[in-house]
Order: structure tokens, then C-alpha cells, then sequence
């Protein structure tokens, strides 16, 4: 799974790292792992993945875990696309989310809670 | 600083360019660009390239130097700036500099982009390197997908709707029937590309909620300034120098989801600030803008990022007809991104190139009348390094 980072001077949440806090500079963070419930900000289902992605109809969402880290997520609704919502809650995971020439590649992957 | 002008400018059309390459369009774009300017054999100091990926679209690098070789330019400096989608806005910017700094006293500034030379889903995956790689390209995020995310957010916190975003594409590629240089030579309307049923088909979603229409296309272009002192350009011809007044530059998260609000293009909004601050100018001071509409919401979000209309009265303006080329406030006389195209280096010169046009009374079927203050706004990635110009005619 993904590691946040907590700045220890403001408090700021950052997922990716940064070497600088993105809201006071400071440069010292405590690593902290998301919570293993979300919920979804926001999604797009796209129908022309660039190249590498044999597939139509993959959901994106961006997802605010329980203890406010964010990211970006594969939402993983099998065929009814119906199912995703602004704001439903979401179970995380950390799986595969792309083959690169073979090889697996993880990243998160939600589902509806 | 000295004043900095745009004495001459020029592009080629923006379609599927097969037979040129990338030097090729930028050297045509240029010649068309200096004979403008009326330069003859008055030198070049420097050249600037616009471009952000002819490393991986045409496996050729240094083309600032390249194109100096395809004109003979030579001595002149020459360098290639990328800053992704808004890397023709950035050497403008970096013409300027050469110029008010006095270390240049003539700077050929040219954009271009050959994108066509790879099949669809390649350039897609190109101009997502745009994104952040562990957490966002990644997933197989696409520019469109951004935007669809974004999208969403945005149209339901300001109640801008399809039929808002369908507007946009039919009032560009309305403009860009008058564009001889657009990309899009195509009519739409409402009921072909949203409520007649078969709309699905002829205009289907490509990233939630955004659809075919909503999405410029992909091209080959390039677009070319000359960048001068007021003194030079008038010894060079009898054009009307256009003046650049305001040039602002502001930067944002890579990471969409870092954004405190993620339907606040913070960007765009300082970029203008700090363009209008050096204008000493105002938003309602504007007469003529070129937005940078990858997709048909950026349209309506920077209309409101940058000052000229409140947040959620873009989408009213539009649907009453204010940013029509008829209106109060033309945006995108040149048909945009969305019927120009959009070679993505070349985007933010042939911006400038469109305004010059409008600001000499040069455009032609699609002239806005008597503009003096013309404004146009370049986006990097998706927000996260935008360039925003003021360029006036001198009164
Ligand atoms: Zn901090």
C-alpha cells in the first residue's frame, strides 16, 4: 500500500512525497499508512485508454480515505458502472492496476464498501 | 525592463501533416512569421522553440538548434523550451525576457508539435507523462480523464451542464468555419452531437461526462512570432507593432488530488493576476480572448478563473451569447483549441498569432471589431503550469 506522509510542523497530509511541506515548507514528515476505508470525491469512466490498456469502460476515481490522505484510485465495479457514486463508500485494496510489458504493476483498487 | 512588441507572425494550418516534419513546419511557420515582421536580412539573435515531445513523437531532440540550421540563422542563439501544453506560452515568455533584458534585440519565437506520426493511443500515453507517475499515470489516467474528473466537480458545483459544454464546441467550430489555419472545418449542432438519440454514436463519451466533442483534436502545427523593441519593429515595416503588455506565470500540485479544492484552478486564477498586474490592466478591459479549451469545460472554468465573469456565470455568458464572435467578449475567434487544434507546442504561439490578427484587423471573416486589449491563457498539464499574456495595440 501507499505511505503518506504527515508534516510534523503543520500537520499537512501529502500523498506523493514531497521534500518540502506543501503548505509551510517544513521538511520533516511522519509516514503514516492510509485507512483501509475511502470514500469517492470524485471519477470519470474512460472509454480510450491511452496505449498499454487493452479495455474500455475503466473507472478513475480520486478518493479521500477515513483519515483524510487522498489519491487516486482504479474503482473496481465489475460491469455495472451504475453502482459508483460521489461520495460512496469504498473498501481498499492494493493489487495489480497495469501490466508493463509483462510485469505488474499495484496500485490501489476500491470497491464499493 | 524595455518594452517588448510581436512584430510579425505567422503559422501553417493545423491538420494531419504526413508529408512535413517537425523542423519543416517550424521553419515554414517562421519564414511566414519574419516576413511579416518585414525582417529581410536584419539578424536574429535568438531562437526559441516551443515544443514538448519530439523526442518521443519523432525521435528528434535539439530542434531549436535544427531549425536554426533549416534557416540559416546562424550565429543565433537557439534553445527549446517545454513546458508540456503550455511550452508555446513559456517562449513567448522567454522571448520577452531576451528582449526587456536587453540581451537580445531580435527573437524568433516558434511552437510546434507533430503528434500525427504516432497512432492515437501512443499520443494519448505521451501526453499523459504529463501526470504524476506513481500516483496518477500509473492507473492509465489520459489528459481527458483528468479533465473528466474535474469536470464532474465542477459541473455540479456550478450547475454547468452537457448542453453548456456542447455550446462551446458549436460556438468554436462555428469560428473555426472562418479559420483557414483550423484543424476543424465541420458544423455541428445541437441535436447532432447531444439530443438527437444517434448522438450517442456520433458523439460518444470518451472520459465521463466529457464526449467526443468535448475533446480538441490531435495535430500537426506549427505557429512563429518575432520578438522585438518598439524602436527595431518600426524600422522593419509599417505594421502596427502589437505590444506585450502583461505576461503572469503560476504553478500548482502536480498531483490533481493535492488540490485543497480541486475545482479551483489556483493557477489559472494567479496567472492572470500577475498578467493583468504587469498590463496594469483589468479583466473588463478585455476585448478578445484565446482560452486554452483542450476540453469544452476549460472554456467556461478559465472564463471565470481569470476575472471575466463571476464563478458559476461562465456557463450564463456563454449560453447568452457574450463569448460569441458576435459578443460582448469573443472568446476564441480562432475556433480554439477545439477546431484550431491543438499541436501541443504550438498552441500557445498560434494564440498569439490569432491575436495579432485581431488586434491589426487582420482576421478576416472572423474580426472582432475594435480591439485594443487582447488576453490568452496557455494550461501545462492539467493546471499545474499555466501562462497567461496580455498584448495590446498601441493607441
Ligand atoms: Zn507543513
Amino acid at each position: 500500500m501507499i505511505t503518506a506522509y504527515k508534516c510534523k510542523a503543520c500537520g499537512q497530509m501529502m500523498y506523493p512525497y514531497h521534500y518540502r511541506c506543501i503548505k509551510c515548507g517544513a521538511r520533516e514528515f511522519d509516514k503514516v499508512a492510509p485507512s483501509d476505508s475511502a470514500k469517492l470525491l470524485t471519477y470519470t469512466i474512460i472509454e480510450q485508454l491511452p496505449w498499454g490498456f487493452d479495455e474500455r469502460g475503466r473507472v478513475l476515481g480520486v478518493i479521500e480515505f477515513t483519515n483524510k490522505v487522498r489519491a487516486m484510485a482504479l474503482i473496481d465495479v465489475d460491469a455495472d458502472r451504475d453502482e459508483v457514486k460521489l461520495g460512496m463508500k469504498l473498501s481498499v485494496h492494493w493489487e495489480p492496476v497495469r501490466d508493463d510489458y509483462g510485469e505488474k504493476v499495484y496500485g490501489i483498487v476500491c470497491r464499493p464498501a | 525592463m524595455k518594452p517588448v512588441v510581436i512584430a510579425g507572425a505567422g503559422m501553417i494550418a493545423f491538420e494531419r501533416r504526413d508529408d512535413d516534419s517537425l523542423v519543416d513546419m517550424l521553419a515554414m511557420a517562421s519564414l511566414r512569421a519574419m516576413d511579416d515582421a518585414g525582417l529581410g536580412d536584419h539578424p536574429v539573435d535568438a531562437v526559441i522553440v516551443g515544443n514538448m515531445a519530439s523526442g518521443l513523437f519523432n525521435h528528434q531532440v535539439s530542434v531549436a538548434s535544427a531549425l536554426v540550421d533549416k534557416l540559416s540563422l546562424y550565429p543565433a542563439a537557439a534553445e527549446r523550451i517545454e513546458n508540456g501544453p503550455a511550452s508555446g506560452g513559456s517562449a513567448i515568455k522567454h522571448g520577452y525576457q531576451a528582449i526587456a533584458s536587453g540581451m537580445a534585440d531580435v527573437v524568433l519565437v516558434a511552437g510546434g508539435e507533430k503528434m500525427r506520426e504516432v497512432i492515437g493511443p501512443r499520443a494519448t500515453d505521451v501526453v499523459a507523462y504529463m501526470a504524476q507517475p506513481e500516483a496518477e499515470y500509473v492507473y492509465g489516467v489520459s489528459l481527458p480523464a483528468m479533465a473528466g474528473m474535474f469536470a464532474r466537480l465542477y459541473m455540479k458545483k456550478y450547475g454547468v451542464t452537457a448542453k453548456h459544454l456542447a455550446q462551446v464546441a458549436i460556438k468554436n467550430q462555428a469560428n473555426g468555419l472562418l479559420n483557414p489555419y483550423a484543424h476543424i472545418h465541420m458544423k455541428i449542432t445541437m441535436e447532432g452531437i447531444l439530443t438527437h438519440p444517434d448522438s450517442v454514436v456520433s458523439n460518444p463519451i470518451v472520459a465521463d461526462p466529457l464526449r467526443l466533442y468535448d475533446c480538441c483534436p490531435v495535430s500537426d502545427g506549427a505557429a512563429a512570432v518575432v520578438m522585438t523593441t518598439p524602436e527595431i519593429a518600426k524600422t522593419l515595416s509599417s505594421k502596427p507593432p502589437i505590444e506585450v503588455a502583461g505576461i503572469g506565470q503560476a504553478t500548482d500540485t502536480h498531483a490533481l488530488h493535492e488540490r485543497e479544492d480541486p475545482t479551483d484552478l489556483k493557477a489559472v486564477r494567479i496567472a492572470a493576476e500577475k498578467a493583468f498586474a504587469m498590463a496594469r490592466c483589468a479583466p473588463q478591459d478585455v476585448h478578445v480572448a484565446e482560452l486554452h479549451d483542450a476540453f469544452t469545460i476549460l472554456e467556461i472554468a478559465e472564463s471565470e478563473h481569470v476575472g471575466f465573469f463571476e464563478k458559476g456565470e461562465g456557463a450564463k455568458a456563454l449560453a447568452n451569447g457574450v463569448t460569441s464572435l458576435d459578443g460582448h467578449l469573443p472568446i476564441n475567434p480562432s475556433g480554439g483549441l477545439k477546431a484550431r487544434g491543438h499541436p501541443v507546442g504550438a498552441t500557445g504561439v498560434a494564440q498569439a498569432v490569432e491575436l495579432v490578427w485581431q488586434l491589426r484587423g487582420e482576421a478576416g471573416e472572423r474580426q472582432v471589431r475594435d480591439a485594443v486589449n487582447a488576453f490568452m491563457v496557455n494550461f501545462g498539464g492539467f493546471g499545474n503550469n499555466v501562462v497567461a499574456t496580455v498584448l495590446r495595440r498601441e493607441s
